[in-house]
């Protein structure tokens, strides 16, 4: 059993001023500012609100994919020597309070309900829709996985890397590597990385990072793929919006050439629909049906599958005009798009 | 996930007994003990729905 006393962690914990929170009312949301969907997250800072650190962080596979007790215990560590340090001061960020975001103030706290830190994510993102500035690729798409580019990390050595693949691979990473530096600033734990690499630029094509390698430092300079930031969503529960109740798959290059349409474009044959979409009379695909163009569009320089077209360019509610093939006739089906309940 | 927790929250509970640990549930009492004692925060962010 796990002995708080004898433990290295706790021998480390007893050193820090320790406080969990679990209510958000007051938190200055700009400074501890992570995706809301982590069901724990931790910062390592001082009394003046500098922060040395983040630990957290997750995938869309699974909440705990990053967290391990070894690597808490590495950055616990991490954290008292930096404070020893103290490392220059920071600007802090633009402080922000979910009392600032009024939808969430009229569906929480005027309800006397609890702010969940999913809830933040999701009303910061109902406002953003609101006042025009909502990027889905950035605020829906967030926490970017490393594996896209082909980063897989010894998660209870921290930022050391297991094995490096594709675009990271290509740039020269190799396993053994420990992540030093992101776009410059110093990188102590996933957490911090995540949240690094979550600060590119959608339309960016490559990311900068430094590693340690025996000793040395070495720069690195990873090309970006196509549509890096593409995450499966599911775990987000009431963020992807707006909702219609069917999956896809793109079609191949080979399936797109045979039925003449662009290589470039979204076209995808349709492999799950929802008996709530029959239900709310929301559209009426069928599994193996295959969507061609929506609202007489092919091509999008972010989709790839007509769901992703819909996610990035529809509103919760809007309609869609699909132009479908099934058992090779066309049809021109209309959709209707679906906001979450909750949020009505 | 829930084995992680599990034992953080036994981790918590024995230290929140122990003489040398407090866990505390105010952030900013938190900052001001650490104002007091000069030692940094540990911080934890949890999900309690």
């Amino acid at each position: 059993m796990l002995s708080p006393k004898d433990s290295p962690l706790g021998k480390l914990l007893r050193q820090y001023v320790c406080v969990r929170i679990t209510r958000m009312d007051t938190i200055d949301i700009g400074l501890f500012e992570h995706d809301r969907n982590n069901t724990v997250y931790f910062y390592l800072l001082n009394a003046d609100e500098q922060i040395y650190m983040r630990y957290g962080g997750r995938d869309a596979t699974s909440p705990d994919a990053y967290l391990n007790l070894e690597s808490l215990t590495l950055a616990a560590a991490k954290g008292l020597e930096l404070h020893a340090k103290r490392p220059p001061v920071t600007a802090r960020p633009t402080p922000d309070f979910p009392k600032n975001y009024s939808l969430l103030v009229e569906r929480t706290f005027a309800r006397n309900q609890c702010v969940e830190c999913h809830l933040i994510g999701d009303y910061q993102n109902l406002h953003r829709q609101q006042d025009g500035t909502l990027d889905k690729r950035e605020h829906l798409f967030r926490s970017p996985d490393l594996k896209t580019i082909g980063i897989t990390l010894d998660v209870p050595k921290g930022l050391v890397v297991k094995e490096a693949a594709g675009a990271a691979a290509e740039a020269g990473m190799k396993a053994g590597d420990r992540i030093a530096q992101w776009e410059g600033t110093k990188v102590w734990t996933f957490g911090d990385v995540q949240h690094r690499y979550n600060e590119t630029p959608r339309t960016a094509m490559q990311t900068k990072l430094t590693v340690e390698r025996g000793g040395a430092m070495v720069d690195l300079a990873i090309a970006l793929p196509l549509r890096w930031w593409l995450m499966d969503t599911k775990f987000r529960q009431s963020s992807v919006e707006p909702r219609f109740f069917f999956d896809d798959r793109p079609l191949s290059g080979e399936e797109k050439k045979a039925m003449g349409l662009p290589a470039d474009g979204f076209a995808s044959m349709v492999k799950y629909v929802s008996s709530t979409a029959k239900t709310m009379e929301l559209h009426g695909l069928e599994v193996g049906d295959v969507i061609t163009a929506v609202d007489g569009k092919r091509v999008d320089r972010d989709a790839h599958t007509a769901t992703l077209y819909l996610v990035l360019r529809k509103a919760p509610g809007d309609g869609a005009t699909l132009e479908v093939m099934r058992g090779g006739k066309k049809i021109d089906m209309l959709l209707k798009t679906m906001q979450m309940s909750f949020r009505k | 996930m829930r084995l992680l927790l599990l034992v953080l929250g036994l981790a918590a509970m024995a230290m929140g007994q122990d003489d040398d640990i407090v866990w505390l549930d105010n952030y900013a009492e938190a900052v001001k003990t650490a104002q007091a004692t000069g030692k940094p925060i540990f911080l934890e962010f949890r999900c309690e729905p």
